[in-house]
């Protein structure tokens, strides 16, 4: 399985228009801090993170609305040079984005055709005798009945209408397709039906999907490996399997401890302390509860073995073991190690 | 600032036009007429909160749509109960009907009783429910933005909460210095889990991030200690640490024995927090019961759809076991059970016949035609 894209040390900065509080420290914002990640052919990249992680920025670097502030993107081999209308093109091509509001993310006065249509137009690759057909092939395969493509966006439900967007960003065939929370606005059971869906068009189109969503249950149904950002920086990387049955990031841990779900029962009484990242170092040190006085330094990847990456110095880099001898005896409590897993109460 | 509109005068009241109603759903105080009891200050049977046969119309231009139809509900003291539904369920509706906070136009209210602490609210004049906003029930809504006010900060908002609660409850500490009302704030934040509440304090609504803003706007609402919260998807939306704080929140005023009815579409956070839940579909209660019993043994098959829609499993998991099917459209119902067109198991007689809902054994109620009432087991 070759690689689609390729991301090194990809970092994303806003400047900040004169906000101060939250993110007092610089004059500028890395939403992105030196993200590395590759998504290979036929795969699903799950992407997860809390609120402001960065997820939704990452996405969009990928489709060229924002501009990489350092770091290189590759996708099928070639250098993306932002700069460049040409090497942007060849990127929109090949990649298609699905948004996660659907009210907004379809021209209100457009019919549906018309809006199909328009991306069809936009691409300039397929010859216009041939819209019908690429129109009718994709409305049928992501569940678009014809008596909707007469209609507009606001005569449809939710549901329909993100098959609408899956529609538009596949009626030009893509290499990737980016899914930014795609399912996070409907409603339960029509988000199943559109996971169906999903999973059914992959299979069937011979792409790759980065699936962005905070929602755990969701990405685990959905991706073959997963990365988790937290605040702009990967913390870890690997088979979903792996990741979510055996998660060594301390953030990770905690992050899938939290997840709901039909079986537990009862609440979780912890008290979650509020998510502040450290201004160096590892981004994650000032909540967690394995910290110690190396974090104050940024942690490098770690290889676990099949491809289980993670960023934490609680690892070891020649075993890949966790490294307890690494702790000191202050960091401990009561002479034993801080599990990762143990919360701050 | 919070609850002042009352429209519930203005809305028509219709005793007669019942005819759709369907069966009440009252295990205690069954068949009580609606709306006699004068206020005695005692609640009926245990109940807190007792919908009969709720029947809400919309009315526009365009037509008649009818809302909800037939909802019955109860709710005991210190229980907390799960409406759920999905777009169209008629759930936020009947939040808003509770407190009386529907406009009308468009709303109509076509039959059926709101019984709270043994007062009909649909019978009460705006200043009486008033009264009752705020500290006898209150509720939290999705999108804290709309409920908060942008123009003053946090603390002032929370203060004013404070204020109201004391003076209801003729409390004799009125006024105090403003260090001291500040420390008090300060805790009761800290309370409900917010670290550093004095940061968000001096902060207006629009400087926090959604999880903070809507843990604000439950502070504002637990401060004035109701006697029945509603809230209304107040988790939607946000992250899995972000729920599992707000969570907490409800779970520690569910520990002081307040009542709540959580309405949600996420049968996750519903089976996490609730004691009973009741599912809605297109206006209808669909089920109703003990929340582990009706999402473990389902008796409804749209119960069964929104248990299956849960992604559970790896990238190699079978498909989710749904059907296709968009959500009602309230204008155009089918005839017969509204959820027949979604329906794995739809009969001749779904389509001709809606069930009514029914107890099957202890506590479980549903409507539908797939189960035997006398076996209780599906036929």
């Amino acid at each position: 399985m070759g690689n689609l894209v390729e991301i090194e040390n990809l970092t994303v900065a806003f400047r900040s228009k004169r906000r101060e509080g939250f993110f007092r420290s610089g004059p500028s914002l890395k939403a992105l801090d030196d993200v590395s990640l590759t998504i290979g052919e036929n795969e699903t990249f799950g992407l997860t993170g809390e609120t402001g992680s960065g997820k939704s920025t990452l996405a969009k670097v990928l489709v060229a609305l924002y501009k990489p502030t350092s770091g290189t993107v590759r996708f099928l081999g070639r250098e993306i040079n932002y700069k460049n209308r040409k090497d942007i093109a060849f990127l929109r091509q090949n990649v298609g984005i699905v948004f996660q509001d659907p009210v907004r993310s379809l021209n209100p006065s457009l019919t549906v055709k018309e809006v199909i249509t328009e991306a069809l137009i936009a691409s300039k690759s397929i010859p216009k005798r041939d819209y019908d057909e690429r129109i009718n092939f994709i409305t049928k395969l992501v569940g678009v009945t014809k008596d909707l493509l007469p209609r507009r966006p606001r005569e449809l439900s939710g549901g329909q209408r993100q098959r609408i967007s899956l529609a538009r960003a596949l009626v030009v065939p893509k290499k990737l397709l980016v899914l930014d929370e795609p399912t996070s606005a409907l409603d339960v059971s029509i988000q199943a039906q559109v996971l169906n869906t999903l999973k059914k068009l992959k299979s069937e189109l011979d792409m790759s999907y980065l699936f962005i969503t905070h929602d755990i249950n969701v990405i685990k149904y959905v991706s073959h490996r997963l990365g988790v950002l937290f605040y702009g920086r990967l913390m870890e990387v690997g088979d979903t399997r792996a990741v979510d049955t055996e998660p060594k990031h301390p953030y990770t841990q905690s992050l899938i401890s939290h997840v709901l779900t039909l079986k537990k029962a009862g609440l979780q009484e912890t008290v979650v302390s509020e998510h502040r990242p450290a201004p160096s170092g590892c981004r994650y040190r000032i909540v967690c509860p394995a910290a110690f006085e190396r974090c104050a330094a940024v942690p490098s990847w770690v290889d676990l073995g099949g491809g289980h990456l993670v960023s934490c110095f609680l690892y070891d880099h020649s075993s890949g073991k966790e490294n307890r001898a690494l702790l000191p005896a202050a960091a401990t409590t009561g002479g034993e190690l801080p599990a990762p897993l143990r919360r701050p109460s | 600032m919070r609850g002042e509109t009352v429209e519930s005068s203005r809305l028509a009241v219709d005793g007669l036009g019942g005819a759709e109603g369907r069966q009440t759903l009252v295990p205690e105080a069954g068949g009580r007429a609606s709306g006699v009891a004068p206020f005695t200050g005692a609640s009926s049977g245990g109940n807190l909160l007792e919908i009969n046969n709720l029947t809400i119309d919309f009315v526009s231009v365009d037509g008649r749509v009818r809302i909800l139809n037939g909802v019955s509900l109860t709710a005991k003291k210190g229980e907390v109960v799960g409406i759920v539904g999905e777009s169209g369920s008629g759930k936020t509706t009947l939040g808003l009907a509770i407190l009386g906070l529907l406009d009308s136009p468009p709303a109509h209210i076509v039959s059926g009783s709101i019984i709270f602490e043994g007062r009909d609210l649909l019978k009460l004049k705006p200043d009486e429910m008033e009264e009752i906003h705020g500290t006898g029930m209150n509720m939290v809504f999705q999108e804290p933005l709309d409920s908060l006010n942008p123009v003053y900060t946090v603390e002032t908002q929370i203060a004013e909460a404070l204020k109201v609660q004391r003076k209801r409850q003729d409390s004799p500490v009125q006024h105090e210095a403003e260090g001291e009302t500040r420390n008090l704030i300060t805790d009761l934040l800290r309370n409900l889990c917010i670290d550093k509440p004095e940061e968000v304090l001096e902060r207006y609504p629009h400087e926090l991030s959604g999880g903070m803003r809507q843990r604000v706007a439950i502070s504002i609402s637990t401060i004035e200690k109701p006697r029945l919260m509603i809230s209304d998807e107040p988790t939607t939306g946000l992250d899995a640490y972000v729920q599992n704080r707000i969570l907490g929140m409800f779970s520690a005023q569910r520990k002081i024995g307040a009542t709540l009815l959580y309405i949600t579409h996420d049968l996750t956070i519903a089976s996490q927090i609730c004691d009973r839940i009741y599912i809605m579909y297109a206006g209808r209660v669909m089920e109703a019961g003990e929340t582990r019993g009706v999402l473990q043994e389902s008796l409804h098959p749209y119960t069964s759809t929104l248990v299956a829609s849960v992604p559970h499993g790896f990238e190699d998991a079978p498909p989710l076991a749904v059907q296709l099917g968009e959500p009602p459209d309230l204008r155009n119902l089918p005839s017969g059970c509204k959820f027949n067109p979604r329906c794995a198991y739809a009969k001749d007689i779904c389509k001709e016949t809606e069930p009514n809902l029914e107890e099957i054994f202890g506590g479980r109620y549903t409507a539908c035609w797939r189960v035997d009432k006398e076996h209780g087991k599906f036929s």
